[in-house]
C-alpha cells in the first residue's frame, strides 16, 4: 500500500516536471466487478475457494503504466487490486493490492535487455511461454532477467533467468532458458523462399525434499524448429524432448514413475486469394511441466512452463461452447481403465472465397470457412501395476474428440447479411475428464446469425442456436437479441436453455442481458445473469467455473 | 485504495498526449521482419487494427472495410494494417483466412501479444489511427457502421 501510494505521488511530480511534454507514456485500465447474488433457482452465493459467503461484491482490478524515457529505456508496473476479495474461481493467490509487475527495459536496433517482470516464448510456445489472461487469471510472468540480442540481422538470440510470478509472489522454482533463431533466406539471399530455423533449452530447477529420490532437481527440456515458406507454400515443423522426471498425479510426486516427455508438431498448408488449405498434426507425451511439480495440473495455471493448448477450432457461439477438449498432455494413470501419456491427432482447415456474380457466390461473393479436428490417446503397452508404459510413435488410442464445422458467411444485400454455422462433435467426457460413469456424447449444433443495418448507425443482430444430441440429458437452444442505438453505445440480451434431463442444467435459464458505451478506448459495460457451470476458454486454455448470479461492471480504457 | 487509483486515473486523464508505436520488429505473413517505426515512416494515414481469428466482430470489421477499401486507398492512400493477436492455438489459421477472405491488408503476427500488451490494449477489436508516427485516434468494439466513422477520420486528417 505505501508502495504504491509513492509511485503515484512519485508519478505526479514527474508529470509536473514534464508538463505537457509526456510523449512516452501509455497507460491502460481494466476495471471488473461483480455483485454476485442469491439465486433462487440454483442457489445462495458462496465462494467455496475462501469460504466466504458474505462479502457478495467483488471486485479486480488493472493498471498498467509504461513510460518511455531517454529513447531507450522504458520502465512499466502494474499494480493490481483483488478487493475485498478476487471474482470468484480466481486462485486464492490474487489478495488485496499490491505491484503485479514491474521492469525496467532497454531498447536498441539490436538490443533488447529487461530486469524484472517479462513475457517471452520460445517457437510455438511449446516449451516455454509466459503469458497474461486477466480473464482466466493467468499470469505466469518471469521474474529475473532476460537479454536478447540481433547480430547481422540474421540471427536472434535471448538468454531468459527468473522465476514464475504466482499471485503476488514468485515460485521456488527457477527457469533458465535459451533461445536461437537463424533466417537462412537472409543469409543465402534468397528471394522466393523463406527459411527459418530454431533451437532452444529451457532448465527447471525445483529442490527435491525426499532422501533418496530417483530423479533430478533439473529437468531439461530442448526444441529444434524449421519453419519454411515458398510462394503460397508454408510448412513447419517443431520437435520437443523432456529429460526424464517424476510424474505428478492429483498432486502426489511419485518416486518410482519417472518419464521423459517428447512432443511433435507438424504444419503445412497452401493458400492464395480467395482460397486457404491448412493441416497440423501434433504429437504430446508427457509434456506436463511445471515450475513446481506439486503444482501439476492445478486449475489456476499457475507454475506452467510450456502452453500446450487444444488444437480445435475456437468457436463464437454459447452452445458451441458446452463441449470443450482441453489438450491431454499429460500422464494420468488413476485408474486402471483409465490410462494416458498424452494425445496425437490433428485438425485441418479450408478457407473459400465464391467470387462475386456467380451462380453461388450471387452479388457480393460467398465466405466458407471449413474445420475438422480429430484427437485421440496414445496407442502403447500400459502397465497400471508397475506403474509403467511404452508407447508407439503414431499409433492413435481411444477417441477423445472429434469435431467437424462448417461457417458460410453471405452479405444478402447493403443492409442484410448472414452468417450461417453448424457443428458436430464427439466428446469422449471419460476420458477428457476422467469421469468413470459419463458416455461419450455426439451433438449437432446449428447456428444463424443475421445482421441488419437501419441506418444512422443503428443496427440490429439475432442469432438462434440449437443443439441436438444423442443423449437424453442434452436438448439446447438458445437465442441473442442486439441492438447498437449508435456506434457508441449497443444493447444485449441472449439466453440459453437446456430440454433435456441433466441434472446439473436442466430446465435453467441461462440468461444474461446487459448494454456498453464506447468512446474512443474507453468502454464501459453493465451486464446481468446467470453462468452456467462449465469451461470458460481462451486461447485455447480453459478453466472451469462454478455457476454463479450477478450483475457485472466492466470499464477498460487506454491512453 | 480505489481513491487512489480514481485519482492516478484523473491526473493521467487531465493531460493529452499524443503516443507512437513502440519500437518492435514484427513477422508478416511470409516471415519476414517488419520494424514498425520505419513501416509509418511517411505522410500517410495508418490505420492498425488488432484482431483474431477468432473475434467475430474484428472479422466483420475487417470484412466490411474490405470491400470499400479500394475506394479508400484510392481517395486518401491511407494503409490498413492487421495484427493477428492470434496465440500458437489459432496463428495457423491466419494465413489461410487471410488469403480465404481475399484481404487485401498488410497482416502480422502478434503471436505473444508484445504490441498489444504495450499499447494497454485489452479488448478486441481495437482500431488505432496514425499520422506522422503519431496515434491520433484510438477505438475500441465495432458495431456496424463504424467504419464509415473511421473513414471519415481518415479523410479529415489525410492531404
Amino acid at each position: 500500500m505505501r508502495k504504491i501510494t509513492l509511485f503515484i505521488v512519485l508519478i505526479h511530480f514527474s508529470f509536473s516536471i514534464h508538463g505537457q511534454t509526456i510523449d512516452g507514456l501509455s497507460v491502460g485500465f481494466e476495471s471488473n466487478s461483480t455483485w454476485y447474488n442469491d439465486d433462487k433457482k440454483t442457489g445462495d452465493f458462496a465462494d467455496e475457494a475462501n469460504k466466504d459467503q458474505d462479502e457478495h461484491f467483488r471486485a479486480n482490478n488493472y493498471l498498467k503504466i509504461d513510460y518511455n524515457f531517454l529513447s531507450k529505456l522504458t520502465a512499466s508496473v502494474q499494480i493490481e487490486s483483488y478487493e475485498p476479495f478476487a471474482l470468484l474461481n480466481y486462485s486464492t493467490n490474487f489478495e488485496g493490492t499490491n505491484l503485479g509487475t514491474y521492469s525496467l527495459s532497454y531498447k536498441t536496433s539490436n538490443i533488447d535487455a529487461t530486469i524484472g517482470h517479462f513475457y517471452e516464448q520460445f517457437g510455438s510456445g511449446l516449451i516455454l511461454r509466459n503469458w497474461e489472461d486477466r480473464q482466466l487469471g493467468i499470469n505466469n510472468a518471469l521474474f529475473g532477467g532476460k537479454v536478447s540480442y540481433r547480430l547481422l540481422d540474421v540471427v536472434d538470440l535471448t538468454a531468459v533467468y527468473g522465476n514464475h510470478r504466482v499471485g503476488f509472489e514468485t515460485s521456488d522454482g527457477t527457469i533458465f532458458g535459451f533461445n536461437s533463431e537463424f533466417e537462412l533466406d537472409s543469409v543465402f539471399k534468397w528471394d522466393e523462399i523463406a527459411l527459418n530455423i530454431g533451437f532452444s533449452y529451457v532448465g527447471r530447477e525445483d529442490k527435491i525434499d525426499l532422501e533418496n529420490p530417483n530423479y533430478k532437481p533439473t529437468t531439461n527440456a530442448f526444441s529444434g524448429r524449421v519453419d519454411f515458406n515458398y510462394r503460397n507454400f508454408y510448412s513447419s515443423v517443431e520437435y520437443v524432448t523432456k529429460s526424464e522426471d517424476a510424474i505428478v498425479q492429483v498432486n502426489q510426486v511419485s518416486n518410482d514413475f519417472i518419464k521423459p516427455g517428447n512432443g511433435i508438431l507438424f504444419n503445412t498448408g497452401y493458400s492464395k486469394r480467395g482460397f486457404g488449405l491448412d493441416a497440423t498434426f501434433r504429437r504430446l507425451e508427457n509434456m506436463s511441466f511445471y515450475s513446481n511439480r506439486k503444482k501439476s495440473g492445478n486449475i489456476f495455471f499457475e507454475n506452467i512452463i510450456n502452453y500446450t493448448p487444444g488444437l480445435t477450432k475456437q468457436h463464437d457461439y454459447l452452445l458451441t461452447n458446452i463441449f470443450v477438449y482441453q489438450a491431454q498432455s499429460a500422464v494420468s494413470f488413476l485408474d486402471p481403465a483409465l490410462l494416458k501419456a498424452g494425445e496425437i491427432g490433428g485438425q485441418l482447415d479450408f478457407f473459400y472465397n465464391i467470387k462475386k456474380e456467380t451462380l453461388l457466390g450471387g452479388k457480393y461473393g460467398t465466405k466458407m470457412a471449413f474445420n475438422a479436428a480429430y484427437w485421440a490417446g496414445l496407442k502403447g503397452a500400459f502397465d497400471y501395476a508397475n506403474q509403467d508404459y511404452e508407447t508407439e510413435m503414431f499409433g492413435f488410442g481411444s477417441k477423445y474428440f472429434s469435431d467437424v464445422s462448417l461457417e458460410i458467411r453471405k452479405k444478402w444485400n447493403p443492409k442484410w447479411r448472414s452468417i450461417f454455422y453448424y457443428v458436430n462433435q464427439y466428446y469422449n467426457k471419460k476420458e477428457i475428464e476422467g469421469n468413470f460413469g459419463a458416455k461419450p456424447i455426439v451433438t449437432n449444433i446449428g447456428v444463424i446469425e443475421s445482421t441488419h443495418k437501419l441506418g444512422n448507425g443503428k443496427s440490429i443482430r439475432i442469432e438462434a442456436q440449437k443443439l441436438w444430441s444423442d443423449s437424453e440429458k442434452h436438448d439446447w437452444i438458445g437465442g441473442t437479441f442486439e441492438f447498437n442505438l449508435s456506434s457508441k453505445i449497443s444493447f444485449y440480451i441472449n439466453d440459453i436453455y437446456n430440454n433435456g434431463d441433466d441434472s446439473s442444467t436442466a430446465k435453467t435459464h441461462y440468461y444474461n442481458a446487459g448494454g456498453s458505451y464506447t468512446k474512443g478506448a474507453t468502454r464501459v459495460g453493465l451486464n446481468y445473469g446467470r453462468q452456467r457451470a462449465g469451461l470458460v476458454c481462451v486461447g485455447g486454455v480453459c478453466r472451469f467455473v462454478p455457476e454463479a448470479t450477478g450483475l457485472t461492471a466492466t470499464v477498460t480504457m487506454a491512453f | 485504495m480505489n481513491k487512489i487509483i480514481t485519482y492516478g486515473l484523473l491526473i493521467i486523464s487531465s493531460f493529452s498526449f499524443a503516443q507512437e508505436l513502440p519500437s518492435l520488429v514484427l513477422k508478416d505473413l511470409d516471415g519476414n521482419d517488419i520494424n514498425l517505426n520505419t513501416l509509418v515512416e511517411s505522410e500517410n494515414i495508418f490505420v492498425f487494427s488488432f484482431w483474431a481469428t477468432w473475434c467475430v466482430p474484428c472479422i466483420n470489421e475487417l470484412d466490411a472495410i474490405s470491400e470499400v477499401y479500394e475506394d479508400w486507398q484510392d481517395e486518401t492512400k491511407v494503409k490498413l494494417i492487421a495484427i493477428a493477436t492470434d496465440d500458437t492455438r489459432t496463428k495457423k489459421r491466419v494465413r489461410p483466412m487471410v488469403n480465404g477472405k481475399g484481404w487485401e491488408y498488410l497482416v502480422l503476427y502478434d503471436d505473444n501479444q508484445d504490441l498489444k500488451r504495450a499499447l494497454n490494449i485489452t479488448t478486441l477489436p481495437h482500431t488505432l489511427v496514425l499520422k506522422n508516427q503519431k496515434i491520433i485516434q484510438r477505438r475500441t468494439g465495432y458495431n456496424p457502421g463504424v467504419e464509415d466513422e473511421l473513414y471519415e477520420i481518415i479523410k479529415e486528417n489525410s492531404n
